[in-house]
């Protein structure tokens, strides 16, 4: 019962736009036809502080209401934060996503690319919502970015849902967010290999 | 069916949308702010039906609300925590006045320190108070269970609490089969009971009275309170025929030759629930109903399926005696013949519910004590 449920784990900060990236993707899953939820942990909100979100999917309306500890997924918005909290508990053979620039490999979180027990994606979030015009008091809001790159390799969503739901969601920039999405979704690199 | 992806605290406004009231009276606190803030939004768009009053504490919101109701208003207010604790004086005249509000109070620790996570404590501190409580386990009871509050108060005459988890019900977001307005006002009806005060007519409402009158009232609201499972199974039956879903006051799972129990409430039944098959030999039982406390269906279910062992997730704890629920457990069973043990994990603090710390339980010898920290729970 447990192995038909996937389940991600979103690291950023307050004001990257995870807690509402982990609604607008739960919702696109929703869509596609499987059950989906998504919550987050956070203190006293705030700008810049680590935020975690969830997400859980299945055939099962039924999941349990507690952290995930074992992801199926790991994606990180903001690749400055702490590699150890990153990885644990990341499933062996789990996948990781950073958003990190192609050529920048060495500065991803922890050791990602030792023995082989991760795939590892990337996809640089802050230069595709920058070219989009998508900041926040100069800060890339790259949510939407993220979300593309997540359709694309879970392949639990379709971009048409996940727009349907950004539309809900988010109202304003919502053309420079819809091309972030895409790009997303284009962008996006397994390291050594190519996307599923 | 027209389902939506929302939280539980979107589920809980906009029920309460959909019920149609004549006026809110609320002041936002974390993890309930999104109700306000939903209904706040339904107002600004003159969707709300009612009044929406900002009001500058918790006591205020329920003082408005008071004085709504004895003018024959249909209510609502919503809030966690300090605003509850804050509200302890006007939610005893409330119940006294027989006023039948309804509120919703999501679940967070009461400091000191200052703690944001779903400790039960203060909604089960209320205990006493003379409002029905009922425990939500996700966003679907949430949605139901306050349009059936309504009915029930309004029934009974007497307020209702309705409760979930913070965090775990009300920051995730669900799928939720929200009904159309139409559909919900037909099935509820404006309000039947009776204002107590009228425009252009004086009047002295609950004015000082002798002891002996006060035992009169107290007997009579307790009376009229333990009809309050009844009055739910009626409801239930009437709301599935409409919408195809109905909630007992408790619920149990119990696998085939299973002679040991969860009782839980509120959003950690779902995760005791998915990890069954995982815990060999458990079930689970769902207590939704706390006031009045159901102790005769408990009774029954515990008798009926021969339960040795009844492990009560309490994510509380009154300080001296232990878990609530374990209190009221052990005090409702008194009374069987075969009186099945009874252990408290004691998850004080709002802590999370993990796989292992059920196993742990569930490991257990049923004369142990079940102390969290043995494993391995992160307490932050």
């Amino acid at each position: 019962m447990a192995d038909s449920m996937l389940e991600f784990r979103l690291h950023g900060r307050g004001g990257q736009g995870i807690v509402v990236a982990a609604a607008i993707f739960a919702e696109a899953v929703f869509l596609d036809g499987r059950y989906a939820r998504a919550f987050s942990l956070f203190g006293a909100e705030r700008r810049g502080a680590p935020v975690t979100a969830f997400i859980r999917a299945g055939e099962n309306p039924l999941m349990p209401r507690s952290r995930i500890y074992n992801p199926d997924y790991v994606v990180v918005f903001d690749p400055t934060l702490s590699d150890e909290t990153l990885l644990s508990g990341l499933k062996e053979g789990g996948i990781l996503m950073v958003n990190i620039a192609e050529d920048n490999l060495d500065n991803l979180p922890g050791d990602a690319l030792a023995g082989n027990r991760f795939r590892v994606y990337t996809v640089d979030a802050t230069d595709i919502a920058r070219k989009h015009g998508l900041t926040v008091a100069g800060f890339p809001v790259v949510n939407t970015v993220m979300l593309g790159a997540m359709a694309r390799v879970s392949g639990i969503a379709s971009l048409d849902n996940l727009v349907d739901s950004i539309k809900k969601r988010i109202t304003a920039s919502l053309e420079a967010n819809i091309s972030a999405v895409n790009e997303g979704s284009e962008r996006v690199r397994e390291v050594g290999g190519l996307v599923r | 069916m027209p389902y939506e992806l929302i939280s539980g605290c979107q589920a809980a406004a906009i029920a309460v949308q959909r019920a149609g009231v004549d006026l809110v009276a609320a002041y936002p606190i974390t993890p309930q702010t999104a109700i306000v803030e939903t209904l706040a939004n339904f107002e600004a768009k003159g969707e709300l039906g009612g009044e929406f009053v900002s009001v500058e504490s918790e006591y205020s919101a329920l003082s408005c609300c008071n004085g709504a109701v004895a003018a024959g208003a249909r209510v609502f207010t919503a809030t966690s925590s300090h605003g509850l604790a804050y509200m302890h004086e006007m939610i005893q005249w409330c119940s006294g006045a027989r006023f039948p509000i309804v509120m919703v109070n999501v679940n967070r620790a009461v400091g000191a320190p200052w703690v944001l996570d779903p400790d039960q404590g203060d909604s089960l501190s209320q205990r006493d108070t003379g409002w029905m409580q009922i425990y939500c386990a996700n966003a679907q009871e949430v949605f139901d269970t306050v349009l059936q509050a309504f009915m029930l108060s309004e029934e009974l005459l007497l307020p209702s609490l309705v409760v979930f988890d913070g965090f775990y019900i009300s920051h995730t977001y669900e799928p939720v089969d929200v009904p159309e307005v139409e559909k919900v006002r037909e099935f509820i009806g404006p309000p039947q009971f009776q204002a107590q005060v009228e425009p252009g007519v004086q009047a002295n409402l609950h004015g000082l009275s002798k002891g002996e009158t006060q035992l009169q009232l107290v007997r009579r609201r307790h009376e009229d309170m333990l009809r309050a499972p009844q009055v739910f199974t009626a409801i239930n039956e009437k709301f599935y025929r409409v919408f195809g879903r109905s909630y007992k006051t408790v619920d149990a799972t119990i696998p085939e030759g299973s002679k040991t129990a969860f009782l839980a409430a509120g959003s950690t039944a779902e995760t005791v629930k998915w990890f069954l098959p995982e815990l060999k030999g458990c079930g689970l039982i769902q207590l939704r109903m706390f006031r009045p406390f159901p102790g005769d269906e408990l009774g029954r279910i515990v008798e009926e399926q021969g339960l040795e062992r009844l492990i009560i997730v309490d994510r509380n704890c009154s300080t001296g005696t232990g878990g609530y629920f374990a209190q009221e457990v052990r005090a409702a069973l008194y009374g069987l013949t075969v009186r099945p043990v009874i252990q408290d994990l004691l998850l004080a603090g709002g802590i999370d519910l993990t796989k292992d710390i059920l196993a742990g339980a569930a490991e257990k010898s049923p004369g142990d004590k079940l102390v969290d920290q043995e494993w391995g729970v992160e307490l932050k």
